[in-house]
């Protein structure tokens, strides 16, 4: 009787946590989107993986940014896969990049920004109640909204200074229709998260930084 | 018996619930990063910074002119240097456009050819020289820039002994840069602005001969080259 009752306790702890471990497996989730692209630039590249099935884990290399690169703009587009089973956001925070220097690279010359979320394929969620919302000022390519300021300087509309702490750029409603625990190729959406850097006189050195992007649950809209 | 199954269930169940906790964990991934650098090197940059002036000379003319913002590659002719020119001094002055990011050195070598080789041929001493930056504008970086040289040529300067025209200081002729020897210096000279932007320190170049009882030659060729360098 009892060796029947712990087994039954066992079976059923079992379903129990299956079910919950396919609810909750894949709620969230974040990857590569696709190859990510360079141009404009010297001696610079970008490498990340190909396939939305790996993890979202992109090196950029601008490359020479001074009037030796005589191109107009070096710029990199970022693909971005995200999945998920309830509404959700993503935020992006920034280290590094502190320049004491004025005349270095800061953080506002180098423009960032977020667009073109599209799906994946037929397991990608088509919500008819809300929409996916890229949050300004990150909404737009900075490449396409360079202007520049009264000293000179480029700017652009949205650039690595606007990140302040977990900065939220996106949020919409599920994204995915299955509740499967595995990532698949055509389950989500992908959206482009944009850089972009003028050559220009920079004091002379190097600069490095680092983006973090989470997704997490988001405003609870209907789908 | 009874209790080593049961226990053993038990266990079976632990493992089994930790196992799907590990793939819980596994399949979820909510973050990625993008990691980005970039490089800036020295950059320093000469060009013409316009058309050049060419005053006092009789004949003559400027053959190649400066065009700013383009490679510096101007030929002029001098015209008449013997005392049938009765101006005080042939002058020419060549305007500079320089740009960096950094600290710059502007070097110059000078030399004179086909004058004669006697004591009264035209000499690199006879060919005066000198640079006359003004003070930046707000649009360019501030700082101060160092001449090496005493500015105008056509300013001061006597005769010797001899009679012979003197130009006055030190790095005041074409013979005191007859090896690469620094003109200008400065700190750098750009504000953080995109190549585009035109600005630039425009700094005028100036020489000049005095007309004089030299040894006739019918081609005398002055040559002066220029280099900016990050020292």
């Amino acid at each position: 009787m009892n060796l029947r009752f712990v087994i039954s306790a066992n079976c059923f702890c079992l379903l129990i946590a299956c079910a919950a471990t396919t609810i909750s497996a894949q709620a969230l989730d974040i990857s590569s989107g696709g190859q990510p692209t360079i141009t404009g630039t010297i001696g610079g590249s970008v490498t990340g993986s190909a396939s939305v099935l790996n993890n979202l884990v992109v090196t950029i290399n601008f490359g020479e940014v001074s009037p030796a690169n005589t191109n107009a703009i070096v710029k990199v587009v970022v693909p971005i896969g995200i999945r998920s089973t309830q509404p959700y956001q993503v935020s992006v925070s920034l280290a590094g990049l502190g320049n004491a220097n004025p005349q270095a690279i800061q953080a506002s010359d180098i423009g960032f920004g977020a667009a073109n979320i599209r799906a994946m394929g037929n397991q990608s969620q088509v919500c008819t109640l809300s929409s996916h919302i890229f949050y300004p000022p990150f909404n737009n390519d900075p490449a396409s909204t360079v202007t520049i300021a009264a000293n000179g300087r480029v700017t652009y509309q949205s650039s690595l200074s606007n990140i302040a702490g977990a900065t939220v750029i996106l949020s919409g409603p599920r994204l995915k229709k299955t509740n499967g625990p595995n990532r698949g190729t055509n389950d989500g959406y992908i959206f482009d998260a944009i850089f972009a850097i003028t050559p220009q006189f920079f004091a002379a050195g190097v600069s490095s930084a680092t983006l973090t992007f989470t997704i997490s649950a988001g405003p609870n809209v209907p789908c | 018996m009874f209790q080593s199954i049961k226990r053993a269930v038990t266990l079976v169940g632990m493992v089994t619930l930790l196992a799907m906790t590990a793939v819980v964990a596994s399949a979820q991934q909510t973050t990625g990063s993008v990691t980005m650098s970039a490089a800036v090197s020295n950059y320093v940059e000469l060009n013409s910074g316009g058309a050049v002036t060419l005053s006092g000379n009789s004949g003559g003319s400027v053959t190649t002119d400066g065009t700013v913002d383009t490679p510096l590659a101007v030929v002029v002719d001098l015209g008449e240097l013997g005392p049938s020119n009765t101006n005080s001094f042939v002058e020419l002055s060549v305007p500079l456009k320089l740009r960096s990011n950094v600290s710059y050195q502007l070097k110059m070598s000078g030399s004179v050819s086909g004058a004669g080789a006697t004591a009264y041929s035209l000499k690199a001493s006879d060919v005066g020289f000198g640079m006359n930056p003004s003070a930046r504008p707000a649009n360019l970086a501030s700082g101060t820039d160092t001449n090496t040289t005493p500015g105008d040529p056509t300013v001061g300067g006597s005769t010797d002994v001899n009679g012979r025209w003197v130009f006055a200081g030190s790095n005041s002729t074409l013979n005191d840069f007859s090896s690469s020897t620094a003109a200008l210096t400065g700190p750098r000279i750009n504000k953080t602005t995109p190549k585009s932007n035109s600005a630039g320190l425009v700094v005028p170049a100036i020489f000049a001969i005095k007309p004089q009882f030299y040894d006739p030659a019918a081609a005398i060729t002055i040559s002066a080259n220029f280099t900016i360098s990050a020292p």
